[in-house]
């Protein structure tokens, strides 16, 4: 029952990690404020399903979720990335909006408040014993694969480019990079990674609808993030497996106190916002970050 | 028909410009998104709920009362907050992710407080007027008159009292406004004190055209960041231009799309200004 219970954590610690992880690029080690990362973790999942329920093999869904995510990454960065930084926070938050307010009202495509269900997950019958186990490995080799990839990245040319946007934008354009394609490159990137997760978010839900992906989910990679240090990889998955570690351990303490369901949710996310507020102005490196790496 | 929705279209345009122009000064001089505005509109409604209905307040003693508070709390988070990261030079960027750490906190400190359900003010439901084949509430006569006195009082603050003239100075150039001997700090206060005043009468009259819930403020912050851009960045006036537009945009495209996606209207007018004016309507490059 326990074992059960920790295999369950860390199963979705690990898919938030991978979701985190895309917008460590894009935030952490890019500069780019996206506030809605939710967009492409619920593109990622509703394309896997609803491609697979009408018999597309459940890989090439996947890989269609994710490349669809990708797409869409791109189509937000081409109106706002050569203007301010701040529109694509702006057009983020609107976009992630109207994806929730799509799949609430497209019911002929996606079910509308019901969600789908009934969908096929990856060897379902070949697995006989406990298939959150099985989940867990495929969803921690994922993991450990997309880190080390972001990792190789970070450290090539591409990857340096890539810092030298977020600490001063006006040194890459000096030295003739192109920095809008690179900005792209990694909205995009971090997109897939959210489609991805989202892929698997569905796998281990069994069951989506329009709830999953309000915007909160947003700012849960947002804490991942800036708890772990942005522009830190290791310190984003920490990140993300404390943020599920605390809210488990929430839903201990329910029994405990003496309030509303409602009031604990709203506590929860109060402590959120006030730990972005604090970390932003006290600690932007974050608990594992070095500051002489991040100048903000 | 199309009459209806175009009454429709200025009321609620008229509440996204009243919202638009605090956030679009509050961008143009201490050039940041503030994504905690939407909020501060919600806080500012229930506030004016929790005087009139739990307290028992006259309804318009109720939204001084709240217009004054939303205010203060204002200028307490410049204090605070905004204040102390001025001082660091802090990044804008780093200025937006603590604006949405602070939305975060606003609107569940609301549901943590009142609840997550819809609340309504103690007034007496009056019936509409018809005009013919129009109907025209009063609620909607007293919105539009409310506006209209708020942005003449906004461009009598802007364009005859010295604190308006420093604030447009400020929105100009902030360098140049502090070598001439600008209190640049009493300036940002006072924008504060009339962003966030006319946020709660914003607040305010959207409880009153629809209801009060927690979420009222953020499915107007897309309306009100694209009212923002339109009418230019920093630009009160056409903050105004902007939030009609988009108002009567929203409200007419019922016409023909289904009312669930008015908020998708707002952002396609967002995206089309951002491809072809990104300088806003009323602005110069």
């Amino acid at each position: 029952m326990m074992i059960e219970y920790l295999i369950t954590i860390l199963l979705i610690a690990s898919i938030y990690a991978i979701f985190a992880l895309g917008l460590n690029l894009e935030w952490g080690f890019t500069g780019l404020v996206n506030f809605g990362h939710v967009a492409f973790l619920a593109i990622g999942a509703y394309t896997t399903v609803l491609l697979s329920l009408h018999g597309v093999p459940l890989f090439v869904s996947v890989l269609v979720g994710v490349a669809l995510a990708g797409a869409f990454g791109a189509l937000l960065g081409i109106p706002t990335l050569k203007l301010r930084e701040d529109y694509l926070a702006i057009v983020t938050i609107g976009f992630a909006e109207i994806i929730r307010l799509f799949l609430l009202n497209e019911e002929w495509l996606t079910g509308g408040p019901m969600g789908v269900c009934g969908y096929p997950r990856p060897f379902e019958d070949i697995i006989t014993g406990d298939y959150n186990l099985f989940m867990l490995s495929v969803v921690l080799s994922i993991l450990i694969l997309c880190y080390f990839m972001l990792e190789k990245l970070i450290k090539s040319p591409w990857g340096r480019v890539l810092k030298s946007i977020r600490e001063d934008e006006d040194v890459p354009v000096s030295l003739g990079k192109n920095v809008f394609v690179y900005k792209i490159q990694s909205l995009v990137l971090g997109s897939m990674l959210a489609g991805l997760a989202g892929s698997l978010l569905a796998f281990y839900l069994q069951y989506i609808n329009p709830r999953n992906f309000m915007p909160i989910e947003t700012f849960y990679a947002w804490i991942a993030v800036v708890l772990g240090g942005s522009g830190n990889n290791k310190g984003t998955v920490l990140g993300a497996v404390i943020l599920f570690c605390f809210f488990s351990a929430t839903r201990f303490t329910q029994e405990y106190v003496p309030l509303h369901p409602t009031q604990m949710g709203a506590l929860r996310i109060m402590l959120i916002g006030l730990l972005l507020i604090l970390f932003m102005m006290y600690r932007p490196e974050g608990l594992f970050g070095k500051k002489e790496e991040l100048m903000l | 028909m199309l009459l209806q929705l175009l009454v429709n279209g200025i009321v609620l345009g008229s509440i996204i410009a009243l919202a638009a122009i605090g956030l679009s000064m509050v961008y143009g001089i201490l050039k940041f998104a503030n994504f905690a505005h939407g909020d501060f509109l919600t806080f500012g409604a229930y506030l004016a709920f929790v005087f009139n209905v739990v307290f028992g307040f006259y309804f318009i003693l109720a939204c001084a009362v709240s217009v004054i508070l939303t205010a203060m709390v204002g200028v307490g988070c410049d204090y605070a907050i905004w204040r102390p990261m001025r001082m660091k030079n802090a990044n804008r960027v780093t200025l937006i992710i603590i604006s949405i750490g602070m939305a975060l906190f606003i609107r569940n400190l609301i549901i943590f407080m009142w609840g997550a359900d819809i609340k309504r003010y103690a007034l007496p439901v009056k019936r509409g007027i018809e005009f013919g084949t129009i109907i025209i509430t009063q609620n909607q006569i007293v919105e539009i008159v409310v506006a209209v006195a708020c942005m003449l009082l906004v461009h009598y603050i802007l364009k005859k009292t010295f604190i308006g003239k420093a604030m447009r100075a400020l929105a100009d150039d902030i360098d140049l406004a502090k070598v001439s001997g600008i209190d640049v700090d009493r300036v940002i206060r006072y924008t504060w004190v009339v962003g966030m005043a006319l946020a709660s009468v914003s607040g305010i009259l959207y409880g009153l055209l629809a209801n009060i819930n927690p979420n009222m403020g953020w499915f107007l912050l897309l309306p009100m960041f694209a009212a923002t851009i339109l009418g230019g960045i920093g630009n009160p006036y056409g903050a105004m231009a902007g939030g009609i537009m988009i108002g009567l945009a929203q409200e007419l495209s019922t016409a023909i799309l289904p009312p669930e996606y008015k908020m998708a209207v707002a952002f396609a007018i967002l995206i089309i200004v951002l491809l072809l004016r990104p300088q806003g309507i009323m602005g110069t490059s």
